[in-house]
């Protein structure tokens, strides 16, 4: 039993925290926001560096690591408000590495793992996906409907831009005519629980960015001569906030170890990570703008940000509903 | 990371299952409370004789000398068989590992072996009616008598007093001191003249704990633990004495609870309505969490020596999931779970304590304010 990251996955998140520090500081972060558009030199500098292929087989050029791997980087990228499209590609190679063809991995994989393609992946309704990351100016799309997926270039989907709440990622709403694209032969439901974990990776970065400048702020700022972080009303708001973005590491960790060593359990534990790190995110979001007082329900602040990404991010791979039935039955069935 | 067990950890998984498959804890007995805790201290004295008392004590003084991780196994593998945690719980996590740390050779002789096999139960006097989670306001006074030491004053909600042979007493034996200093830890002796025990009834109607009254009760220089003046560090000892044991019997019992109700619900068809279903799905979730930070804590102290944030948390976490599971069993079963003397009944009232014992839950926030997260303190 060793439940925490080894010495050179620590390594791999810290080398991570120390470059988006400095590439993707804050006023980065709002002139994406705000510009509108995506981090194109990040993502440029992430791909020379092999991030998009962290967990592609080696086999296909990838840096052939694991989901663990994976989500210790998707931690400082979620932790920085990054605005480079790894998250999306990560969940399409995995659909294309677990459910397609051997000729769609051929094609696809070492491409996304050099950087030189991005893709993604959404869950559509009746042939369309409310909801995806990163679509526009993907070179394929990986659509997921019940439980069977196919995979778009960029000419086949409809790919209509979405205005969120969260500026710092682009999303859009992607439609495909019945028909069109490719099917992946195989079955994508461990492909979107492990994109799944990786989600909630990423919003333990916004859970423990929100707590860490919560806490740097309450330990500033000063009302009735003293630091406002001394109050146990404000101290109390940021146990729970640690508590929060704790409970969301032990979950997502957990769903990215059994991607890679228990297929079994995944499903449980994908669904876990989806609930605990959604809840837990929105609620640490939501602490951080409060904490911050007036301040924070500002523009110029940057927490409003983190709780946009929190909202946003949480339905990107179905709903937390969903995720919580699975989770009953699970309890139903082991009973 | 790897969440699978290490052979040895399995080895070690497999000899308690048998051991445990072999040896039936029997029935519990309900309503009695002196019974329950006779059933308890035998269930004790069955372990110690087999081996499996103090499992995580060094072999040097009569334990196992288990690994962190085995120690965890240990308390699921108990919860697992619907085992009871041993009659003198207080004196295997708290007062053995203090008296080890701080005693010398002859109180480690004249103790640990009885703690093993509970033989002498142990209670902790540390609370006072004027020094609860302030515990540095701690009146209790011993005073110099000759060659030893009269103490009088009061300790309150002392778990196992009325039990218990010996007791771990911190008093104040400078009056002229304030707070920390001045503070002096005991181990006394409880069959004296000069000390009273009064039960004190819980919300549940049992009595588990109890009033201390100290009324000229003696020690000998014999029974300090730790040095004279030196009781607040000897007491830090006890409080930060590896628990964590304990979170892994609370998560496998607690999982046992959601897959009772589950189980009851299905059986009413209560899981189809959709509220229910999900208020299960987040308090399996929270259990679930807890089992898994609860390890994540594991490793982290077994990688570095320090408990990291995660040991801080996970009180808070069986806590607040232990009272929203009773909740909703009484929620969601409706009258038969509110009748006095039911089950459920029982776990809700019980569990309401889940948030005040061991540190309540605001004392637990602020450490975890503080030490964790660095906040400044109240000035």
């Amino acid at each position: 039993m060793n439940f925490d990251l080894s010495e050179d996955q620590r390594e791999i998140k810290r080398t991570a925290r120390d470059l988006l520090a400095d590439r993707c500081p804050p006023e980065r972060v709002r002139a994406v926001a705000e510009g509108g558009g995506p981090d194109g030199a990040l993502a440029a500098e992430l791909a020379e560096l092999g991030w998009p292929g962290i967990a592609i087989p080696a086999e296909h050029d990838g840096l052939g690591l694991g989901a663990v791997e994976a989500a210790a980087l998707l931690e400082e990228l979620g932790y920085a408000l990054a605005g480079a499209p790894l998250l999306a590609t990560a969940a399409a190679a995995f659909a294309i590495e677990g459910a397609g063809s051997d000729a769609q991995r051929a094609e696809w994989l070492p491409r996304l793992a050099a950087g030189s393609a991005t893709a993604t992946l959404g869950i559509a309704h009746g042939d369309v996906a409310a909801l995806v990351a990163d679509a526009e100016g993907a070179d394929a799309i990986v659509l997921v409907q019940d439980g069977r997926a196919r995979l778009l270039t960029a000419a086949e989907a409809e790919v209509s831009p979405l205005e969120t709440i969260d500026p710092t990622r682009r999303y859009a709403r992607v439609g495909a005519p019945p028909g069109a694209g490719e099917p992946l032969p195989g079955d994508p439901a461990a492909a979107v629980d492990r994109a799944a974990a990786l989600a909630a990776a990423e919003l333990v970065g916004v859970c423990q960015r929100a707590l860490d400048d919560t806490v740097a702020y309450v330990g500033e700022r000063r009302q009735f001569g003293r630091p406002i972080g001394s109050f146990q009303a404000v101290a109390h708001r940021c146990s729970d906030m640690l508590l929060a973005a704790e409970s969301a590491r032990s979950a997502a960790y957990f769903a990215a170890w059994s991607a890679d060593a228990d297929p079994d359990g995944l499903p449980f534990a994908a669904a876990l990570a989806h609930s605990v790190a959604a809840t837990s995110a929105r609620e640490a979001t939501a602490s951080a703008i409060q904490a911050h007082g007036g301040v924070g329900f500002t523009w110029e602040a940057d927490v409003h940000w983190l709780y946009k990404r929190a909202q946003v991010a949480s339905r990107l791979f179905g709903s937390v509903g969903a995720a919580r039935e699975r989770i009953a039955g699970a309890v139903a069935a082991r009973g | 990371m790897d969440l699978t067990f290490t052979p040895s950890e399995t080895a070690f998984r497999d000899e308690l299952r048998g051991w445990l498959a072999d040896n039936d804890p029997g029935p519990e007995p309900h309503g009695d409370e002196h019974a329950h805790f006779a059933w308890r201290l035998d269930w004790q004295r069955r372990l110690a004789a087999a081996g499996w008392s103090g499992v995580h004590w060094p072999v040097e003084h009569g334990g196992r000398g288990a690994t962190l991780t085995e120690s965890a196994i240990f308390f699921e593998e108990l919860a697992n068989r619907r085992a009871p945690l041993p009659g003198n719980v207080l004196g295997l996590l708290l007062a053995g590992p203090t008296i080890m740390t701080w005693g010398d050779e002859a109180q480690r002789e004249r103790h640990l072996g009885p703690i093993l096999t509970g033989e002498e139960v142990w209670c902790q006097g540390f609370s006072e009616p004027d020094a609860g989670s302030d515990l540095a306001a701690v009146k209790t006074r011993a005073a110099r008598d000759g060659d030893g030491w009269t103490i009088t004053g009061q300790k309150v909600w002392t778990s196992y007093a009325h039990h218990a042979r010996w007791c771990m007493l911190l008093a104040r034996t400078d009056p002229a001191s304030e707070r920390h200093r001045g503070l002096t830890y005991f181990l006394l002796d409880m069959e004296q003249d000069g000390v009273e025990v009064v039960p004190l009834r819980q919300i549940t109607g049992e009595s588990h704990f109890n009033e201390l009254f100290l009324d000229g009760a003696r020690a000998t220089d014999a029974q300090v633990l730790g040095g004279e003046g030196n009781g607040w560090r000897v007491a830090m000892t006890t409080l930060s004495n590896e628990r964590s044991g304990l979170a892994f019997f609370h998560q496998v019992r607690m999982r046992q609870l959601v897959d009772a109700l589950a189980a009851e619900l299905a059986e009413r068809g209560g899981l189809d309505d959709p509220r229910t279903a999900d208020a299960l799905a987040d308090v399996a979730a929270q259990v679930e969490v807890l089992r898994l930070t609860a390890y994540r804590g594991l490793t982290r102290l077994e990688r570095t020596g320090e408990p990291g944030p995660e040991s801080a948390l996970t009180k808070l976490m069986w806590s607040r999931a232990n009272q929203a599971l009773t909740q909703l069993a009484v929620d969601a079963l409706g009258p038969d779970a509110l009748t006095a003397g039911s089950r459920w009944s029982y776990e809700l009232l019980r569990a309401r304590g889940n948030t005040l014992e061991g540190g309540t839950t605001e004392i637990l926030k602020n450490i975890a304010a503080q030490r964790v997260l660095g906040l400044p303190r109240a000035s």
